[in-house]
């Protein structure tokens, strides 16, 4: 009787340890999605940190350009407005976007030679690339806290533990092609 | 490269390196046993605690001034956040696509592409390249060895090899100090009987051995390392060439690094350049880990 009752308690806490670990496993997995998820708010905001700065660095050069400039300073107007939110793809959208008014800002800079011979417009212009890259880089480690938290959920026994704690698959960042491709070395 | 093979490795790392910590204390008892007996069975104990005492405190320290003492025995400084500003890019691109903490950056002086990483955990990483591979390697290539190195302190093979040093170090010291105290010794103990004389000879051969079949296993364990750390690199960059671009680069350096041997392990690739693949390379010939990225 007696002996029933031990093999009863240690099956009932290894069941209960294996609870635990399932539960913390996921809850590991979640906080780091949540923590890839804030670095690349924390590069987006460093993008548009620097938008004003290139901004003053430029004015005096490219007073014929106001469009580019206008469309520059309103990309990063919308990109800090959903910084906050936990929106996920209106904030890559604005990011996005502030990234192309930049790209079109530099390319312009192409035909003023003055600007390019600026310490100060070249520095920011390698900074952004920077962050660029580094925005890349925090959206595939969020992709990747993501792969991790998925394949828990999904295999077996994790998708049981899944059902029982109602966690859900969490959804991929797509990734646009252009950042993707590797930048031509320009240093 | 599946996930789980990263994970698995990690757990193998950490307990190996629990094992030799072990393993350092039990050839410490044996050396000490085997050495007291010889010279003088009275004093065993006192001779056994002072062994334990001494290896104690030897493994503690250098455990945790490992980083220190690595990066003074190689003459590092730390990174100019100016003047290194791409060598602090690509540890900062690396250290966001592996969520790992930024680790400390260090310059060394060397015209050979090379760099190494030290730190017990992630917490407390540090990179370190030579001046060669920053002058020498792009952003790309540069990202790659930077990546391979945190693919070293992610998958704790930094404190596995740390640890490996030290007992290697610690045998060696231990063996040297028996092998010379024979000088002194061997007066006062002749005519003690024959019993002595089994224990010099096991005491000998042990004292001879052992700092060899140690260092073959961490040549062999090392060099399988390097394979991961390529793996855990291009996990990180997600593009191959940049690894097998900057690995090309020092195939065709032929600059050597003088750096001490107790380090030697835990750079990038070999520091001097041998001919042929033998036991006592630190790393896997550089045509083989091309072509294992080739496949990737």
């Amino acid at each position: 009787m007696i002996w029933w009752l031990i093999v009863l308690i240690i099956v009932i806490v290894l069941i209960l340890l294996i609870v635990f670990g399932y539960y913390n496993r996921f809850t590991v997995l979640q906080n780091r999605i949540n923590n890839s998820f804030a670095q690349i708010d924390v590069q987006l905001r460093k993008r548009s940190d620097l938008v004003p700065n290139l901004v003053q660095a430029v004015k005096g050069y490219m007073k014929h350009e106001q469009k580019i400039m206008k469309e520059v300073t309103e990309a990063r107007k919308a990109l800090l407005k959903v910084i906050p939110s936990k929106d996920v793809a209106s904030k890559m959208k604005a990011g996005d976007a502030l990234q192309g008014a930049l790209k079109s800002l530099f390319a312009i800079a192409e035909n003023y030679p003055n600007l390019k011979a600026s310490e100060n417009f070249l520095h920011l212009q390698r900074e952004l690339s920077a962050i660029e890259d580094k925005v890349a880089y925090a959206r595939q480690f969020y992709n990747d806290s993501i792969l991790g938290y998925n394949n828990l959920c999904k295999t077996i026994p994790g998708r049981w533990f899944a059902a029982m704690f109602s966690k859900k698959a969490g959804k991929y960042l797509e990734i646009p092609a252009a950042s993707r491709a590797v930048p031509k070395i320009s240093f | 490269m599946k996930k789980i093979s990263f994970h698995d490795q990690i757990a193998r790392n950490k307990r190996n390196s629990f094992f030799l910590v072990i393993i350092v204390f039990i050839v410490m008892i044996v050396l000490g046993y085997v050495i007291s007996m010889a010279f003088s069975p009275d004093y065993f104990f006192f001779i056994m605690i002072l062994a334990i005492i001494i290896s104690l405190v030897y493994v503690l320290i250098t455990y945790y001034n490992s980083d220190k003492i690595a990066l003074a025995s190689v003459k590092a400084k730390k990174a100019d956040s100016v003047r290194h500003r791409s060598l602090y890019h690509a540890v900062e691109n690396m250290s966001i696509a592996s969520g790992m903490p930024m680790p400390k950056v260090y310059v060394m002086p060397g015209s050979q592409i090379n760099a190494f990483a030290t730190g017990r955990d992630p917490k407390h990483g540090v990179v370190c390249v030579t001046e060669g591979a920053l002058n020498r390697l792009n952003k790309q290539e540069l990202e790659a060895v930077v990546g391979h190195e945190m693919s070293h302190i992610a998958n704790y093979d930094i404190r596995f090899i740390t640890t490996i040093a030290i007992v290697v170090g610690a045998i060696a010291i231990f063996s040297q100090l028996f092998l010379r105290s024979l000088w002194f010794g061997s007066g006062r103990s002749r005519g003690r009987g024959q019993g002595n004389i089994i224990f010099f000879l096991i005491a000998i051969a042990l004292a001879i051995l052992a700092p060899i079949i140690v260092k073959l296993v961490q040549l062999a364990i090392s060099r399988k390392r390097e394979f991961m750390a390529d793996a855990g690199s291009v996990k990180l960059t997600r593009y191959p060439p940049g690894m097998v671009n900057a690995l090309k680069k020092i195939k065709a350096d032929h600059e050597q690094l003088k750096v001490p041997d107790a380090v030697a392990p835990m750079f990038f690739s070999d520091t001097t350049k041998r001919r042929m693949a033998n036991l006592f390379q630190t790393h896997p010939p550089i045509e083989k880990r091309i072509s294992v990225l080739e496949r990737m």
